[in-house]
């Protein structure tokens, strides 16, 4: 056992196996599961999308496809699915069902051999987060329309299926969820720091098993669909948890695991190296709570009309600012901080880009702090409604639950501020944990990496206490 | 094996194809016992009510349904007819019920200050 604990209490190698018990691995190697989860959340996908269309431009606040994406599935996906159970989002994600299907020729069969569709390689040069990074940046320019007129909305989720299903077409496997989903990206930088995993049980059991069913494939699953060797690799970020490695692994060899928060954080292998496209997703996401919660729940009207476009000219500065912040002046300051701390360690071996990069992950604990409170805005005071859009979710003037006519009510605002401010401080205290340890992989020498975090911290706290700011106001 | 491939794609088809086609069959049937008709409320400067005017049939039940697509309270009122929804907030659908008993043209109009020129968000209805 490692003597290496976090916050000097839980062991880092510390794993709780829930496959350990028979019916959940049952369970996982059904293969009903996940795709009844999948068939039950196309169905709510499919009502999200007829209120999409039906609500057209009206405003979305009593819109079941608004209410349901913006409030629950965002808020969900941020203060659980992703902090406690990495990609399970993907796990029962609806958008890739076409594609799989047309590709495998089958919903519930393993088929053996050459898939369906054009199975072209994905680019060697797009293997990486900088499309993801890109789309979901220029997704969030059309944020002040998503987020409150219900055909926008539909616009975006029916795009994003389509697509899904053509590149399904064109590309093999999974490469749109790989490498393209806007939603997968963010998901895949922040299930680093998720309490679980799915990893391999036993080395050797994978090393005298010469054919690599979790790769290849069997009878009972497909080989990896997110091109992953499940037998070796090392962290969250690619691992669409489709569970296809525990039905096609003869020997059980696959476990989902509890794992204390952020250990993937310390992971800069040959095989899994931290990359210059994860640290932008760093600044990217950072960059996108600050102008989201500037936008949303601060008190600027000014810049809250430039967002929802009362002018062409505010909203193309607002573009050209939100562009501008995210992809330059934020990793700017952070490239400052680097360079203060290439300096103050006076180390000539450590370039100053691998500080950029590695010190980036540092954000990522910090990062999810922040839109845990962010999503902590917007579920207090409008969770509500969806009670509401529950009972009427075409605003048709239904009641199916007898919930349609309750009126809008937030929920312990008042405590609000003080929860996002709690969860911002607890957040930033697993930057400085997994912070420290880095600097320690970066500069052996205990002194020098004291003197390399330190501007590192300056600039983890100079953010925290601007959210802190902005959240107790 | 093949049994369990065609409970899938009975469940497939039924998430998609038969949850549209539901949608709009019980809507349908629900809005066979009225006459519906459905009213967006816009303050003028936005495009005002619309329809602006509209004819309803004397004598039978009538359902109208307000929909205000903006971000600021609408209130509806047809006083010749004593029919009034007091508050539609922003984003909200409000139906109302009623059946028409006098004939002629009757102004309605938008109850709630919601704009500079929300005195000018009125309409006209016909019951004939």
């Amino acid at each position: 056992m490692s003597k290496d604990k976090l916050f000097g209490l839980i062991d880092l190698d510390w794993r709780f196996e829930i496959t350990k018990f028979k019916p959940i691995r049952a369970l996982f190697k059904s293969r009903w599961f996940p795709l009844l989860l999948i068939i039950a959340n196309l169905f709510i996908f499919v009502v999200i999308l007829v209120a999409g269309l039906m609500g057209g431009y009206s405003a979305g606040n009593y819109n079941f496809g608004i209410m349901l994406v913006w409030i629950l599935w965002w808020v969900m996906l941020m203060l659980v699915l992703v902090p406690v159970f990495s990609r399970f989002w993907c796990t029962m994600c609806p958008f890739p069902v076409f594609s799989d299907w047309f590709q495998r020729g089958k919903l519930f069969g393993v088929r053996l051999g050459k898939l369906e569709g054009l199975n072209l390689r994905w680019p060697k040069k797009f293997r990486n987060m900088w499309i993801m990074n890109i789309g979901f940046l220029v997704t969030t320019f059309f944020s002040g329309f998503f987020t409150v007129r219900p055909l926008a909305t539909f616009i975006l989720l029916g795009g994003i299926i389509l697509l899904a299903f053509i590149i399904g077409l064109v590309f093999e496997k999974r490469n749109f969820c790989l490498y393209v989903c806007p939603v997968s990206g963010f998901q895949g930088l922040y299930s680093q720091f998720a309490a679980s995993e799915i990893r391999r049980i036993d080395p050797e059991v994978c090393a005298k098993h010469p054919v690599k069913t979790c790769f290849t494939g069997n009878e009972d699953g497909y080989g990896c669909p997110w091109m992953l060797t499940p037998f070796n690799f090392e962290k969250n970020t690619y691992c669409g948890m489709c569970l296809e490695c525990f039905k096609s692994c003869p020997h059980d060899n696959m476990a989902f695991n509890l794992r204390p928060p952020g250990v993937d954080l310390l992971i800069d292998t040959k095989k899994s190296p931290k990359g210059l496209d994860e640290a932008y997703k760093a600044f990217i996401m950072l960059g996108i709570a600050i102008m989201f919660y500037t936008a949303f729940q601060g008190p600027w009207g000014g810049f809250k009309d430039m967002v929802r476009a009362t002018t062409a000219k505010g909203y193309f500065t607002y573009v050209a600012m939100h562009a501008s912040f995210n992809l330059l002046i934020l990793p700017g300051i952070f490239l400052f901080f680097s360079w203060l701390s290439k300096l103050f360690s006076k180390s000539q071996e450590v370039t100053l880009k691998r500080i950029f990069i590695n010190f980036a992950y540092t954000l990522i604990p910090l990062g999810l702090g922040i839109w845990i409170g962010f999503s902590l805005g917007i579920i207090m005071p409008n969770g509500s409604y969806l009670l509401h859009i529950i009972s009427d979710p075409f605003a048709w003037g239904w009641n199916i639950f007898g919930t349609a006519n309750l009126p809008w009510t937030p929920v312990f605002t008042g405590l609000m501020g003080y929860l996002q401010g709690v969860t911002l401080i607890v957040f930033y205290l697993f930057s400085l944990n997994y912070g420290n340890r880095i600097a320690k992989q970066l500069f052996p020498d205990p002194d020098q990496a004291r003197r390399a975090w330190m501007p590192i911290l300056t600039f983890l706290t100079l953010i925290t206490f601007i959210f802190l700011w902005l959240f107790l106001g | 094996m093949k049994k369990n491939e065609t409970i899938a794609v009975g469940l497939m088809i039924a998430a998609t194809i038969l949850t549209v086609i539901g949608i709009f069959a019980i809507e349908k049937f629900r809005l066979a016992k009225f006459y519906t008709l459905n009213l967006t409320a816009r303050a003028p400067e936005n495009g005002n009510w619309y329809p602006q005017e509209f004819t309803l049939p004397y004598g039978q039940k009538v359902n109208l349904r307000i929909r205000n697509i903006e971000t600021v309270t609408h209130g509806f009122a047809i006083p010749d007819l004593k029919v009034a929804v007091s508050e539609i907030k922003a984003g909200q659908v409000k139906s109302v019920q009623f059946t028409p008993d006098k004939k002629g043209t009757f102004p309605f109009m938008c109850t709630v200050w919601c704009s500079e020129n929300h005195m000018q968000m009125r309409g006209k209805i016909t019951v004939e």
